[in-house]
């Protein structure tokens, strides 16, 4: 099987989610890599290191700003030239846009969020954000599927120097009907959620906006990002920009620490990407014990400025 | 302006997730219903623009017949048509599936939408391309994953969330946009809308089912659940073994 | 502002309510002295209304009077007798305004008062004075003050003169105070009476439902505005002396918050009074301002824990909590203006069937670790059915009642079994935040199932859930006897099938507002405590209890200002045990809550508990 995987990069350097992709692709055969925009031509480079044998460049300037459909066609082409039966790319939200353009065009079925596939066609998909397993079988050829974010693990194998092909995409004008017409900065106080090597988020048992000045005081020792349920932002004690779960920023720090969440799949899907998870709560049975690593039983009003006082003490 | 949206009705699960005997779905007896929550600030997002702009906002969904009862609450938001795609089949449909029958709907309504506002993906299966197929097969612009959107002069201006800032873009009417729960604080509906829903129209029609290319062949839950969390202690006296977890991981200064 | 009120039932109960409160002035002595001067004045009053007759006649004609009475030697002395308790009266009054100046008048209008208190001396003393000088006169026999009095005067000129200006006086001061009446709060004379009379004869913790069939012009969702209040609310302004008991006893106003319920009573008078008389005289066309934030402000109207408190003080049967109640059902049923915390609580009630939004198959968990029976359609109807409520079912501090519970019904051999899963929120909390409609669905929802299962006969563990269903279920076709767990347990006590032993240590009972106050349960919940310790109570205790502050769905909304909580905590405190007994989850958890936010070193624990642990094998 020719595998073709679409890589996303920044800044010259290939997305750790785009190589987790990558060593998906891997298991269904020998892969080939497109990487499209700005600085491809850089990150297709160092592929080589992922067990890519040729990375295919697509180069237009028309391509500096994201156009899902012009990107789409980027892959349509790149399957023509590399005769690839099955494309794999990130479950990032470029991604998942990609190749559902890339699926709709070519009129194929396509499998989203996938933590394993084979070459006959079977695939597990991730459902309700990582909380349920689904195995299907995808009819079609070639086969389209992204993988869900921090299901596999990337990594590097001696593969050696990756060919580098450049090609130019026949893009049409409808493939850039929809372009970024705009990038607007903003600027965000302290440390973001989505980076934050350490986040810690409180749910209903926090209690109010108040109750969070005891979260925000141990964050400011671990330089770590604030974050909340859903409940929270429901209850209007914290805009919606810090809301952990399905439906809010999905974090993968080194330590997430859950105060006083009981664990619904909503949030878990939210900070499954964490490293470890410390769950702080009152209720020995609540959900969220059955996915995290470590746990204390407990008023979280006591034991979270009990640990702000160890760190200090122990600096 | 005429918007249609389009919803799914979800379980509401809870903490753990339970399977049907026969592993094609999960237990519902006794679980609550909802519309997934992109869903619901679309629904939101399409009645605030046609409170500025005049027009109509139609509800969609392909669910079983129970699923009327998610349009209701959608009616009672103000919206102020339904259709009922029913499935009674007791199983899921595929994106693709899903996709063309809301096609054909929307071809057999006759008049245009302006615009179609679908979620960013379901809760529950997270396919994410129901509404670029729609788009697709309407050759209509879609942008997806929005956090900012408004009508100006017969174009949409959409914003989506990148890292470092958002990103805009500018599409003609009519178009196709799927948004993401955070665009707006949906609203809590009054009594009297509630009534009132309950006389607004609902059309149901019953399409047929195509044979699925993407064939879910059964769920499974997954093994990490049911982990033991390591106790590192109770109250404030586990705070030592926290901060020496702390430390072994490397995220203390 | 005359909408419609179910007021017409029980007339018995009502009569023998008119009897006991205005009559015999029951409400007033509840606080023993300042009740005993207003029953001086306000007995005083209903003997000497003949003399305001006969004082009418004899200043037209110096020689006539009431036939028969105005004759009677004994009403002459009765008279006396009175006046000058009524003098008394407005002496001990005055002493309690102006010297010791109790808190309870804040923001009520003392001038007025005052005034009103001047007026009712000078019309008591110009009667006895013209007494005195008609028996200097030998007009009338003598009776003992009148007669002490008329050794003033001598039989003379003057005198006939001073008879005169005497009776005139008496008339004019009192057709003065009579047209001054409906601009002051002694309007109260007319309406108290009444209002006591259409009082609720209906539980104290039950709530009049609102109609949701019929046509949508004709349906009332609570009181929007003056239009909307119905003619026993309308009542109710008009009754309010102004007295202040409701205020001293509100725990939100304890706690420094906006609410007080004289203060909401008087200012929904003031809007009555002024768009009132615009709204009755132009039928269309006038459009009366929402009472919300125009006479009330939103804090008023949800800083109310509906504890009932005011409710129970009220001389004149004023039921504030229903004001409040109707308030919250326009606000957040049609204007959708409430506290935002509180908003997913109600999304929570209404899709997942509990406050928690947790799925209802977790509640049965705890039941099936202890082997608990879980009744499913088509079962047989148990003895008894344990309504665990949500909260025992959902939150871990409340689950210990439960399990308790279960345990001590085992060991005693009750034949009992819960519902599980198929238990749904009573819909209490949707209810008191305001949303009738929701709570009415749970009604009727809850009342099929039950009715469905033959169920006769419910215990329930928690206050709310209790007080719904025995009082509020019946109005929606659910009949059924009602038991709370501590009511149970206690009967299962003295008839010998549980056997505590007791260890002497002291024990605070903790009186729920919803069981004590709202249902008179205060004697079984303590016999368990006797049964296990040695009680000591509180200060407030029993129907004076002090609310643990989750009332009126406050248990999912924040506190602005202090806490319940810790007051109720460190009233707790201060009686010295180190265990507080509770029958109720929100008070567990509230309370727990204010004790460790107190650092008070005092055990939290739920009667059923308490027996539990003190009984061996269980």
């Amino acid at each position: 099987m020719t595998v073709l995987t679409l890589i996303e990069h920044q800044d010259g350097r290939a997305d750790e989610l785009s190589l987790q992709a990558l060593a998906l692709a891997r298991t269904l055969g020998e892969t080939e890599g497109l990487l499209v925009g700005p600085g491809a031509g850089e990150a297709a480079a160092e592929l080589g290191a992922h067990g890519v044998r040729t990375a295919h460049v697509a180069e237009d300037d028309r391509l500096s700003a994201y156009a899902p459909g012009g990107w789409a066609r980027c892959v349509t082409d790149a399957i023509e030239r590399t005769g690839a039966t099955a494309v794999v790319a990130a479950g990032t939200n470029r991604g998942n846009e990609v190749m559902a353009h890339v699926a709709a065009r070519l009129d194929l079925p396509f499998a989203a969020n996938c933590s394993k596939a084979a070459d006959d066609g079977t695939v597990t998909r991730v459902r309700w954000g990582g909380s349920l397993l689904e195995e299907a079988r995808v009819h079609g050829e070639p086969l389209l599927l992204t993988v869900a974010p921090h299901t596999v693990q990337a990594a590097a194998v001696n593969g050696g120097e990756a060919g580098v092909q450049r090609f130019e995409p026949g893009l049409d004008e409808a493939d850039l009907a929809v372009q970024v017409a705009e990038h607007v900065e903003t600027v965000t106080a302290g440390v973001s959620l989505a980076e934050a090597k350490v986040v810690i988020s409180g749910g209903r048992g926090v209690g109010s906006a108040e109750g969070f000045a005891i979260l925000e005081e141990l964050a400011g020792l671990l330089d770590a990002a604030v974050g909340c349920s859903r409940v929270v932002t429901s209850a209007g004690w914290r805009p919606h920009t810090d809301q952990v779960g399905q439906t809010g920023t999905k974090v993968s720090p080194d330590l997430y620490i859950a105060c006083g969440i009981s664990g619904a799949t909503q949030h878990i899907a939210g900070c499954k990407g964490a490293k470890k998870i410390l769950a702080i709560n009152s209720d020995a049975e609540a959900p969220i014990l059955a996915s995290a690593d470590y746990a204390v039983i407990g008023d979280l009003t006591e034991i979270v400025p009990a640990i702000t006082e160890e760190l200090r003490k122990t600096r | 302006m005429r918007i249609l949206v389009c919803v799914k009705r979800v379980p509401l699960t809870g903490g753990r997730m339970v399977l049907t005997a026969d592993e094609q779905a999960i237990e519902t007896r006794h679980l609550g219903f909802t519309i997934s929550p992109h869903e619901e600030c679309g629904v939101e997002e399409a009645v605030r623009i046609v409170e500025q702009h005049g027009g109509e906002v139609v509800v969609l969904t392909l669910g079983p017949p129970e699923a009327e009862e998610q349009l209701r609450d959608m009616l009672a938001v103000g919206a102020d048509r339904a259709v009922l795609l029913t499935n009674d089949s007791g199983e899921e449909w595929d994106p693709q599936a899903t996709a063309s029958a809301i096609v054909a709907a929307i071809e057999a309504d006759g008049e245009d939408f302006d615009l179609i506002v679908f979620g960013n993906e379901s809760a529950d299966s997270g396919g994410f391309q129901v509404g670029i197929r729609v788009a697709h097969a309407l050759e209509r612009p879609i942008v997806t994953g929005l956090k900012g959107l408004s009508i100006e002069d017969g174009k949409a201006r959409c914003e989506q969330e990148v890292t470092g800032g958002r990103d805009v873009y500018l599409v003609p009417l009519p178009a196709v946009v799927s948004v993401l729960e955070g665009i707006n604080l949906p609203r809590y509906p009054s009594v009297p809308a509630k009534l009132r829903a309950r006389q607004k129209p609902v059309d149901k029609t019953t399409p047929e089912r195509p044979e699925p290319k993407l064939e879910m062949l059964r769920l499974v839950v997954p093994p990490g659940q049911g982990k033991q969390a390591e106790v590192l202690g109770h109250g404030a006296e586990a705070a030592p073994a926290v901060v020496e977890m702390m430390r072994e991981i490397g995220v203390t200064r | 502002m005359g909408k419609p009120a179910e007021r017409f039932d029980d007339v018995p109960k009502r009569a023998r309510a008119e009897a006991t409160v205005v009559l015999g002035q029951r409400k007033l002595l509840q606080r023993l002295v300042p009740g005993l001067i207003h029953a001086a004045i306000f007995w005083g009053f209903l003997v000497l209304f003949p003399t305001i007759v006969i004082a009418m006649i004899g200043a037209v004609d110096r020689d006539a009077t009431l036939p028969w009475l105005g004759h009677q030697e004994w009403f002459a002395v009765l008279v006396d007798v009175f006046a000058v308790l009524v003098l008394a009266g407005v002496i001990g009054a005055a002493f309690i305004r102006k010297v010791q100046r109790p808190k309870r008048f804040e923001g009520s209008h003392l001038g007025e008062a005052d005034l009103i208190l001047a007026l009712i001396a000078a019309i008591v003393t110009t009667l006895l004075l013209w007494h005195a000088t008609r028996i200097a006169l030998d007009l009338d026999e003598s009776s003992p003050v009148s007669g002490a009095l008329g050794g003033l005067f001598g039989d003379d000129r003057t005198t006939e003169v001073l008879e005169r200006v005497f009776v005139w006086a008496h008339v004019l001061i009192i057709l003065g105070f009579l047209a001054y009446l409906p601009h002051s709060k002694h309007l109260h004379i007319f309406t108290a009476a009444v209002n006591v009379f259409f009082a609720s004869t209906r539980a104290r913790g039950h709530l009049e439902p609102l109609r949701f069939d019929g046509p949508e012009d004709d349906m009332r969702f609570g009181a929007g505005t003056v239009r909307d209040l119905t003619w026993k609310q309308t009542l109710d302004t008009f009754s309010c002396t102004e007295c202040g008991r409701c205020q001293d006893v509100c725990p939100a106003w304890a706690t420094g918050k906006e609410l007080s319920p004289k203060l909401l009573i008087m200012a929904l008078r003031d809007q009555v009074f002024e768009e009132g008389p615009p709204l009755v005289r132009t039928a269309d066309g006038f459009e009366p301002s929402p009472l919300v934030p125009n006479a009330v402000t939103d804090n008023v109207v949800w800083d109310c824990v509906t504890c009932g408190a005011c409710v129970r003080e009220c001389p004149v049967s004023i039921e504030h909590v229903d004001h409040i109640v109707d308030l919250r059902r326009h606000l957040v049923m049609v204007d959708s203006r409430f506290p935002s915390e509180a908003e997913q609580m109600l999304r929570d009630v209404e899709r997942a069937s509990n406050p928690w939004g947790k799925p209802q198959t977790e509640r049965s968990e705890w039941a099936e670790r202890l082997g608990v029976r879980v009744l499913e359609p088509g079962d047989p109807p148990p003895e008894v059915l344990y309504w665990v409520g949500c909260a025992a079912s959902f939150d871990e501090r409340a689950r210990t009642a439960a399990e308790s519970t279960a345990a001590l019904l085992e060991a005693a051999g009750v034949d009992f079994a819960i519902l599980g899963p198929r238990e749904s929120c009573t819909g209490d909390p949707a209810r008191r935040m305001g949303n009738e409609y929701l709570f009415q669905a749970y009604a009727e929802q809850n009342v099929g199932t039950l009715n469905e299962s033959g169920v006769t006969t419910i215990v329930a563990s928690c206050p709310h859930c209790f007080n719904t269903l025995a009082n509020e279920y019946p109005d929606f076709g659910g009949q059924y006897e009602v038991v709370h767990h501590s009511e149970l347990l206690a009967q299962l006590v003295r008839e010998g099938r549980l056997q505590p032993s007791g260890d002497g240590r002291a024990i605070t009972y903790h009186d729920s507002c919803y069981l004590a106050r709202h249902n008179d349960v205060t004697a079984d919940p303590r016999e368990l405590v006797a049964a296990v310790g040695e009680p000591v109570e509180m200060e407030k205790s029993g129907k004076r209890t002090f609310c643990c502050g989750a009332g009126g769905a406050h248990m999912w909304m924040e506190e602005r200002a202090g806490k319940i909580n810790e007051e109720r905590a460190r009233q707790a405190a201060e009686t010295g045990a180190d265990t507080l007994a509770v029958a109720c989850p929100f008070c567990t958890v509230m309370l727990d809550d204010g004790v460790r936010q107190r650092g008070d070193d005092m055990r939290v624990v739920d009667v059923s508990t308490l027996l539990v642990e003190s009984i061996d094998g269980v």
